[in-house]
């Protein structure tokens, strides 16, 4: 008899039959398998995800397949994991549209992904890091709704850390 | 034709007209705005009136149709017959638009969970793109506005997998240069302000992988952005990162500075040398301030406003900034100069704090200076020789001399407490911890005395000049330099030496040692990478000894510590400067020198370190400032006299100059 999968459904209903392992990688679902099946699955396991469409699950399952024997530096060491680069495999998979890499970190953090949550938020803050303030608006799409005077002072205030 | 033959009943021109400009183009409604979704609501319970069954059912069977066809029909129809335009559009629009009033919980139903108009996150309507829009519309015929508004309408009253399913039969017709513009738009339209539309704590997450700079930047960008940015988790986090640590990403440290606390409140502490080698040491600073503003945010927490009356709450972005300026001053070399004129003769010691700057000299006399006005407050005149060594806390002062006396000073009134006699030379260095002294002698020797118990012990094994001496007090341990090229570890408890650093095996001095620091260092020292052994290993023509050092340390660090017996209280390193113009970095553990540090061209009287820092001064009259972790000289500040001395503070460093007077560079 094959291996009991788990079924992970989208927003928008397409299931996605992936390995225990695979799932186990959020959280999240590890701990309703967990707790759903106390004595390991024996049956197909379906876990709806209405948060996440079926291409944005797509990607994360595909990440989670990827990462499936990874072991990532442990979650208390919060030096560890600040300091270390962006994995060169993550880093390519997230060169995906701003709209993508926004609902892959919201799905990350739903289903509590969180090596990649990380990886989704440096790549985030890489395209903070260096901008002068408008080149942060138009990157982002802000509007700039300081009046003059307030954008002078607080250009001003922040002076300090120019220029190292 | 105008909207109202779409739309019927009269008395929604007035809506109608809205809705044309709503539906600018599909580009701008495949994410619509939340406005938008809320007046197709209201319009929809005027269009409710329109719908038949008639034209629903025909409706349905339309949309089993592939998209591209569907399409192409309702363009011809809308163009071409106002009767079959009536039967497709209107009940098309009446019936999606309906269909949302009637169940308005299920708005996945028309938006994509994304443009549903309770998730704020939504694209800034572009205001050109709509300008541009209408003025090429303007330009065709009337006929073609309608028929275009009309693929509009149906795309903008479309559920969203109908839309999906319309913008796949589009692009599937697209060439490709049309395809390219779209490839083109797309990537300038899909822009996402994160910070402000992901939930806060990962907004802030985001925000805490970043530099200061950025943070900075990202605080101009806009009100959301700045409140985010300037936000106190943040800046504690990045306070964390860098007070008191070199930051291991970015290479910044910022200096702890608890001194300015404690001069805030009502106590002032002890001294320069003194701190210096305490503040090296993280856990003697108990109440440092990072420590002492953590307790405040948790009281803060717990008991906010109450703690709010009490404690002034100063944001941790200014704590930051205030040691930032303080840290690119000295990176820059940005500083202002103090001189402290007066002494007869060279100056030979020195030491300060934030209030007082004390320093001896050849003529016999300390003098005690306040460092704001720089005015001499007291001379201290008993020796009868030269001043070559002193250290003071807040209440008293420790001298040494050439007169071979030790003397205990009130330099708060200028008395002398008392007098140790016991050395058979020159007394040239003095350091003290609570109620012990122990100096060291040109008769070779290094003597402990125990105030209370009126006791001395002399510690032997030197055969020259003892230099330097510096007690480590959370190990109970002191530390000699001599002129016998050697340093020693001496263990206070029962007065044994118990290590030698020195000899060439170990990379020792080859110049009389003149000052000596013992310090623990948390992180990685960067250390020097000895091209003989590197080389020997290569050749694989080694002696077992190199060679065990190398491929095996731990078992050759036995090897050689076996009289130093493992303690996690001993410092882990040593700084000692010499006449042989070097600066040397040693491992305790091993009594191996694991840094040489080169750059002067004469010998290194005097050196002083914090957790970032060395100051050095030598005969070369110069000045040179190094960076601790990885030993690159810094800066290097020429002075117009030989340089006998040194001192080093969070913000400062003073010189004693053999012209006999004082200088102080200010970084803050």
């Amino acid at each position: 008899m094959p291996e009991p999968k788990v079924i992970i459904i989208s927003s928008d209903d397409e299931k996605f039959p992936v390995d225990v392992k695979v799932a186990e990688k959020s959280i999240l679902m590890k701990k309703m398998i967990e707790d759903l099946n106390p004595d390991g699955l024996e049956e197909d396991f379906e876990i709806p995800t209405p948060n996440v469409r079926s291409t944005v699950l797509a990607k994360v399952i595909e990440w989670c397949t990827h990462h499936k024997n990874t072991v990532f530096p442990d979650d208390d060491d919060e030096d560890a994991r600040k300091s270390a680069p962006v994995d060169e495999w993550d880093k390519n998979f997230l060169k995906v549209d701003q709209e993508m890499l926004y609902e892959i970190i919201l799905a990350a953090n739903y289903l509590n992904i969180r090596p990649l949550m990380d990886s989704g938020c440096k790549i985030v803050a890489e395209m903070i890091r260096g901008k002068s303030p408008e080149e942060l608006r138009r990157t982002f799409n802000i509007v700039n709704d300081f009046s003059p005077e307030e954008e002078a002072a607080i250009r001003r205030e922040n002076e300090w850390a120019e220029d190292r | 034709m105008n909207l109202q033959n779409v739309c019927g009943p009269s008395g929604t021109v007035k809506d109608n007209s809205n809705r044309k400009s709503q539906y600018d183009s599909i580009l701008a409604q495949s994410v619509s705005s939340q406005a938008n979704g809320q007046s197709e609501n209201e319009n929809s319970d005027n269009q409710n009136l329109e719908v038949k069954d008639g034209n629903l059912v025909l409706l349905r069977e339309e949309n089993n149709d592939s998209g591209v066809a569907n399409e192409k029909q309702k363009l011809h129809s809308s163009s071409s017959d106002k009767n079959s335009e009536v039967s497709v559009v209107t009940p098309f629009l009446a019936k999606y638009i309906t269909d949302q009033s009637m169940i308005p919980k299920d708005n996945f139903y028309k938006y994509c969970y994304r443009h549903n108009p309770e998730i704020t996150c939504n694209r800034r309507t572009d205001e050109d793109n709509s300008k541009d829009i209408q003025r090429q519309l303007e330009k065709l015929p009337v006929r073609d506005q309608e028929a275009i508004n009309h693929v509009w309408s149906i795309f903008g009253a479309a559920p969203h997998s109908h839309r999906t399913l319309i913008v796949k039969g589009i692009l599937a017709q697209c060439c490709f240069p049309q395809l390219s513009y779209i490839s083109q738009e797309v990537s300038s339209l899909i822009r996402i302000d994160y910070i402000s539309f992901l939930p806060v704590e990962i907004a802030l997450k985001i925000l805490c992988y970043l530099d200061c700079a950025s943070l900075c930047n990202a605080a101009q960008v806009s009100k959301k952005w700045k409140s985010l940015a300037d936000d106190d988790r943040v800046w504690h986090h990045m306070c964390e990162q860098h007070i008191d640590r070199k930051c291991p990403n970015c290479g910044w440290g910022l200096p702890l500075m608890h001194m300015k606390r404690v001069r805030e409140g009502t106590t002032y502490s002890s001294c320069g040398n003194k701190r210096t080698s305490e503040a090296i040491e993280p856990t003697s600073s108990a109440g440092s301030e990072v420590e002492y503003e953590i307790k405040r945010v948790k009281l803060n927490q717990e008991e906010q406003a109450k703690q709010q009356m009490k404690l002034k709450k100063r944001p941790w972005k200014s704590v930051y900034c205030e040691r930032f300026k303080l840290e690119k001053n000295w990176r820059k070399g940005t500083y202002s100069t103090k001189m402290f004129t007066g002494h007869t003769d060279g100056v030979t010691c020195l030491q300060f704090n934030h209030k007082y700057l004390m320093s001896g000299s050849y003529d016999g006399t300390i003098k005690v200076w306040k460092v704001d006005t720089q005015e001499c407050l007291r001379t201290l005149v008993g020796h009868t020789k030269g001043i070559r060594a002193l250290a003071f806390d807040s209440q008293k002062l420790i001298t040494g001399g050439l007169d071979s006396t030790i003397k205990v000073w009130n330099y708060h009134t200028g008395q002398c407490i008392a007098t140790y006699q016991g050395h058979s030379s020159a007394v040239v260095a003095v350091d003290f911890s609570k109620k012990t002294i122990v100096s060291g002698s040109a008769d070779h020797t290094v003597k402990v005395w125990h105030v209370d118990s009126r006791t001395c012990y002399t510690l032997r094994g030197h055969t020259d000049w003892v230099n330097s001496v510096k007690i480590h007090a959370p190990s109970n341990t002191a530390f000699s330099a001599s002129d016998d090229l050697t340093i020693r570890m001496w263990d206070l408890e029962n007065n044994q030496c118990l290590r030698v650093f020195g000899g060439v095996e170990n990379n020792g001095h080859i110049g009389q040692v003149q000052c000596v620091i013992p310090f623990a260092y948390k992180d990685t020292l960067v250390e020097d990478v000895i091209e003989s052994e590197a080389k020997e290993n290569q050749d694989g023509n080694v002696n077992t000894a190199a060679n065990d050092g190398l491929n095996d340390g731990a078992e050759h660090d036995d090897d050689n510590s076996d009289s130093l017996p493992d303690n996690p209280d001993y410092p882990t390193h040593l700084l000692t400067s010499s006449l042989d113009n070097t600066i040397k970095v040693w491992n305790v553990k091993t009594g191996k020198c694991i840094r040489t540090q080169f750059g002067h061209i004469e010998g290194v009287w005097s050196i002083s370190a914090d957790t970032f820092r060395i100051i050095s001064g030598a005969d070369d009259r110069v000045i040179k400032v190094w960076d601790l972790q990885n030993g690159k000289c810094l800066h290097t500040f020429a002075s117009n006299s030989n340089v006998s001395c040194v001192a080093l503070s969070d913000s400062r460093f003073a010189a004693g100059l053999e012209d006999g007077s004082v200088k102080m560079y200010c970084f803050d």
